[in-house]
């Protein structure tokens, strides 16, 4: 058992998380034509309008449909359905958490490969000065509130049905996944109403955004993604755990620097046991980072699964070294 | 004098009249209620109601050679149960009801599973020696996306009834699906059958909402094909992409059928067959590839500019200025 501890406990994290989010991309974009069928309620961008390649839908799509129902029916009977979906969700997230974000979102996955080649055209990254990152950090629950209220407004006949999925309108999962099952038809703009007309094209520039966004800043679209924020709210009964022992905790700061999403908290905070963050995407790269023993780790229904050792530290350094890309 | 017995006169006058119309032209289903509120939800497939959490489908029966003006049939014609062939493949008789408001001849059946339901009417008379005998058929999808889209696969291909004498099929487009919706420009392909064999030589004709028709005649493989018209021209602001618009397939074959019909004799038979369903507007009418991959372009350059000119401003080596006083 010590041996198989150790063995995980020393893992090359960045070759298992290559491979483990190949496999995922593969599962939640192409899973369709392996006729897997995981069903509607999934806690990541398993997205929708891939009408031939997805295995499951990511559940914000259901969700802004069953809220977009007329509200004699959302607040009768059909009230039951929509708590049957949301218990359903909650049943896939409770496993992962949010390592969802971290290791099976596909268009996390891109925004990874991306930073890759990044790195290989050795430009530098960016990121967000406190100031941005307190400010910044308050748009994915803006966005989320908006995905829950557009479509209520909707049922209550408040706004036009065209608005229909608004999020999923303005998402670029919409335009970009698609695309790895040859379908262009999400990169247009709908003039049919004047609402289509806005959500598409706001849509389509969020797309370039992200792409460049993306390049140059690690997880760029993850830091406004109503879904983490949905995943955030309800993280508390999860069984993955990311877990931290401030006295063990020598405030180097190894973890904040390798964090894709520029936590501070995460070297910081050594009173906080439970550290995870509304931002952590859970990639598990802190950890593997932390040269003390037992540091952080993650555990799963308090059971340590992966946690920080000298000797891991040691080896994954000797594994690789990170090219030195200052941040601007 | 009173005028409630004139009413009651004129009302019965009507009546009459409807009684004893006579079927003209081609005789069709369609799920257009003649009520200006039917109270319907809509699901993938057109108005439904629900019922206890089960779709249920209200077809009326209308006669005539355009579909936007086409008469409703109200009673005093005598219809043979309607068939319907379920979502699995099980057959079933209907029974022609009467509308409570105005007597009109409608079918109101449950789609409890996922699929496509076809439902057929037929009616026959005599005619100066000839048999008349008119077949009216409706495809009718059943799709929540509730019930999830597993099955989606299993339930796309075409049914049909070898028992009907003539029957129109309507081919699946290419990857379609429960959400696909037949579009301007699209070509849709029919095959006629002659119980359940293709019948080549048929004279088919497609009617559209507005009074367009197209005449065709089927080929060896009992096949016609349509490129459906644009048919819709409406302002901009106007505009429904969802907008319904029926069209009606019939299809005629003259057989050398002779027998006895009640009692009397006829020489031959000529089937009149009909298929009905709903056309919308192309996507490629209001959406644009153009106008999206520039905005996507725009935002890659502009963004990609501007933060390569916002480092390049930061990383300028600091360069001396000098003043001449």
């Amino acid at each position: 058992m010590s041996k198989l501890r150790r063995a995980v406990n020393n893992v090359n994290l960045r070759s298992f998380r290559f491979w483990l989010q190949i496999a995922f991309f593969i599962l939640f974009v192409y899973g369709g034509y392996f006729a897997i069928t995981l069903g509607n309620n999934l806690p990541t961008f398993s997205c929708g309008f891939n009408q031939e390649g997805r295995p499951g839908v990511c559940f914000l799509l259901p969700m802004q449909h069953l809220l977009a129902a007329d509200w004699s029916r959302l607040f009768g009977f059909m009230g039951i359905g929509v708590l049957v979906a949301f218990l359903t969700f909650a049943l896939w997230f409770i496993f992962l958490n949010k390592a969802w974000c971290g290791y099976a979102c596909p268009l996390g996955t891109i925004q990874d490969w991306i930073t890759s080649l990044r790195t290989k055209l050795g430009v530098r990254y960016s990121s967000y000065s406190e100031e941005q990152f307190k400010k910044l950090k308050v748009v994915k629950y803006v966005l989320l509130a908006l995905t829950v209220l557009i479509p209520l407004g909707i049922g209550g006949a408040l706004l036009p049905h065209s608005m229909g999925t608004p999020f999923c309108e303005i998402c670029p999962g919409r335009m970009i996944l698609p695309l790895f099952s040859g379908d262009t038809s999400q990169l247009t703009i709908d003039f049919s109403t004047k609402s289509s007309m806005i959500l598409t094209g706001l849509g389509m520039l969020i797309t370039g955004l992200f792409f460049v966004g993306a390049f140059v800043k690690k997880r760029f679209f993850c830091f406004f993604c109503p879904m983490s924020a949905l995943l955030y709210l309800f993280s508390k009964p999860a069984l993955l755990n990311l877990k931290k022992d401030g006295d063990k905790c020598t405030r180097c700061g190894d973890c904040y620097r390798v964090c894709d999403m520029e936590i501070k908290e995460i070297a910081d905070d050594v009173e906080q046991t439970n550290i995870m963050q509304d931002d952590c995407i859970m990639c598990m790269k802190c950890v593997a980072a932390c040269p003390e023993e037992g540091a952080l780790k993650a555990t799963f229904i308090g059971l340590p699964i992966f946690e920080s050792t000298e000797e891991g530290f040691i080896k994954r350094m000797n594994q690789h070294q990170e090219p030195n890309n200052d941040a601007s | 004098m009173s005028t409630t017995p004139y009413r009651l006169i004129t009302c019965l006058f009507i009546i009459l009249l409807y009684s004893s119309a006579a079927i003209g032209g081609t005789l069709w289903l369609s799920d257009q209620s003649p009520h200006a509120s039917h109270g319907g939800a809509h699901a993938h497939g057109g108005p439904v109601k629900v019922r206890r959490g089960v779709f249920y489908k209200n077809l009326w029966l209308r006669h005539g050679d355009q579909p936007q003006n086409d008469n409703y049939i109200t009673g005093g014609t005598h219809f043979s149960p309607m068939q319907l062939l379920n979502a699995k493949g099980q057959l079933s008789e209907l029974k022609v009801e009467r509308d409570k408001m105005h007597g009109m001849l409608n079918v109101d059946f449950p789609m409890p599973d996922e699929g496509f339901y076809n439902v057929y009417i037929n009616h026959q008379w005599l005619d100066k020696g000839r048999r008349l005998f008119l077949i009216a058929k409706a495809e009718v999808l059943k799709h929540s996306c509730r019930e999830g889209h597993d099955h989606v696969k299993e339930n796309m291909p075409v049914k049909h009834n070898p028992k009907v004498p003539l029957e129109i099929v309507r081919e699946r487009l290419p990857k379609e699906n429960f959400h696909t919706l037949i579009g301007h420009g699209d070509t849709v392909t029919f095959t006629v059958m002659s119980k359940g064999k293709p019948q080549p030589g048929a004279e088919v004709t497609l009617t559209t909402d507005r009074g367009w028709s197209k005449k065709e005649i089927t080929d060896e493989k009992g096949q016609v094909s349509y490129a459906m018209i644009r048919d819709y021209y409406p302002k901009w602001h106007e505009f429904n992409k969802r907008n319904t618009q029926p069209y009606v397939v019939s299809a005629e074959y003259l057989a050398p059928i002779s027998g006895f019909l009640d009692g009397e004799h006829y020489r031959d038979t000529l089937y009149r067959s009909s298929y009905s369903g709903n056309f919308y507007p192309s996507p490629r009418d209001y959406e644009s590839y153009a106008f999206g991959l520039s905005f996507g372009v725009f935002a890659i350059v502009f963004s990609g500019l501007a933060i390569y000119l916002y480092r390049r401003r930061r990383n300028r080596p600091y360069r001396e200025v000098r003043f001449h006083e």
